[in-house]
């Protein structure tokens, strides 16, 4: 029972700990929560789906199936990270008295926009993560007892992961509005280039990319093993052997988001001058 | 310039190709939610090629933190798996769905 605690407390923090951020940006910005049941509901579905399917999805392009989905569903998400990270730049960066004002145009111009980014995010997620636990799960139909531990486990891990999500919602929610946002792009910023770090990982799982000697190994600091590691891992996508190939991966593309940040701030100082 | 990019990019297709010709396979069994062999030797400095076939009816995740490597391997199937070039060192991986029992390391050697 502790296993399948562990596993599905694993697999379920990353999910909701995006999930709670999201919503934590939803109630700063005055946004319809809505979003979130149909993004549970696809990500419910996509898990099952990617389960159901497992056997097809590892077989395909020659038995690589499994890494490249895991890669796309990756890079859809970090994709979706850096648009919004661009939405909500032009708030961060306006003088203080100026937020409440200004934030309500640019949302209501793309918050259509906005719901289906969330949408991707987390159901792409979700799906991810939670189908694992379906296969997990799956390898104990035909053992009753075993089951029935495994269920129980299964649903103290989530309610852990889910209590996790929770409390970081009220971190975020209580926040001002000029705090939260900067420490918002920078959170999403980390959980971008870690999730990059993952698809470097997944392609040189099927030598598509060579793994070459570690940047650095700070498994001795903070353990992958350990509950620091772990929740590191959840939310910055934490390595402590990272190869140079995913470190590269992580600048190209933080990259992006840091210039257009410098970008903003230095169009807010030229407007201001003028 | 542009000669330069394409000799480039052609020497990295060949070492490319060189490359995954040449790669040495081991296979893993997993057996009654354990590895066989639970110990694996291969060379330092190299990328090897992993197959990993699960015997057991009932899935299991092929992870390692510090091959820094996860797959899942349905019941019955087998799964490839790139690792390396690595430093010598012991390398430890288990199976996520049955960890109590599903140990393994791989020991690389120059």
């Amino acid at each position: 029972m502790v296993d399948a605690v562990l596993l599905v407390l694993r697999e379920v923090l990353e999910a909701a700990l995006i999930l709670s951020l999201l919503l934590a940006l939803s109630s700063k910005l005055q946004l319809s929560f809505r979003w979130s049941f149909f993004a549970l509901a696809a990500g419910l579905l996509g898990s099952w789906l990617l389960a159901h399917y497992a056997y097809e999805i590892a077989d395909a392009m020659e038995g690589t199936g499994q890494e490249l989905l895991n890669a796309t569903l990756f890079c859809a998400v970090i994709i979706s990270l850096i648009f919004i990270n661009l939405l909500i730049l032009p708030l961060a960066f306006k003088p203080i008295t100026n937020i409440q004002t200004r934030s309500q145009p640019i949302v209501i111009n793309h918050h259509q926009l906005i719901y289906g980014l969330f949408i991707i995010i987390v159901s792409f997620s979700m799906a991810r993560e939670g189908s694992e636990v379906w296969i997990y799960l799956s390898g104990y139909t035909h053992d009753p007892d075993a089951l029935s531990s495994a269920l129980t486990g299964a649903a103290i891990g989530a309610g852990i992961g889910m209590s996790l999500g929770a409390i970081t919602y009220y971190v975020f929610a209580f926040m001002p509005k000029n705090v939260f946002l900067p420490v918002f792009l920078v959170v999403i910023t980390l959980l971008a280039g870690g999730l990059s770090m993952q698809i470097a990982k997944q392609l040189m799982q099927i030598g598509l990319l060579d793994s070459g000697a570690p940047l650095w190994d700070s498994s001795s600091l903070v353990n992958e093993h350990s509950w620091l590691g772990e929740l590191l891992y959840a939310l910055v996508g934490y390595d402590s052997r990272p190869a140079p190939i995913q470190g590269l991966f992580y600048l190209l593309t933080v990259a992006p988001i840091l210039f257009a940040c410098i970008w903003h701030k230095w169009r807010v100082r030229v407007i201001a001058h003028e | 310039m542009k000669r330069l990019i394409n000799s480039a990019l052609l020497t990295c297709l060949f070492l490319c190709a060189v490359s995954k010709a040449e790669v040495p396979t081991f296979t893993i069994e997993i057996r009654d939610h354990l590895f066989f062999p639970s110990q694996l030797t291969i060379p330092a400095n190299t990328k090897v090629k992993l197959i990993v076939i699960n015997s057991d009816p009932t899935p299991e995740e092929f992870e390692s933190y510090e091959l820094n490597r996860e797959k899942v391997i349905m019941g019955g199937a087998k799964a490839i798996i790139f690792v390396g070039p690595l430093v010598p060192g012991d390398y430890p991986f288990f199976g996520e769905f049955n960890p109590k029992t599903a140990q393994g390391m791989i020991r690389v050697e120059n």
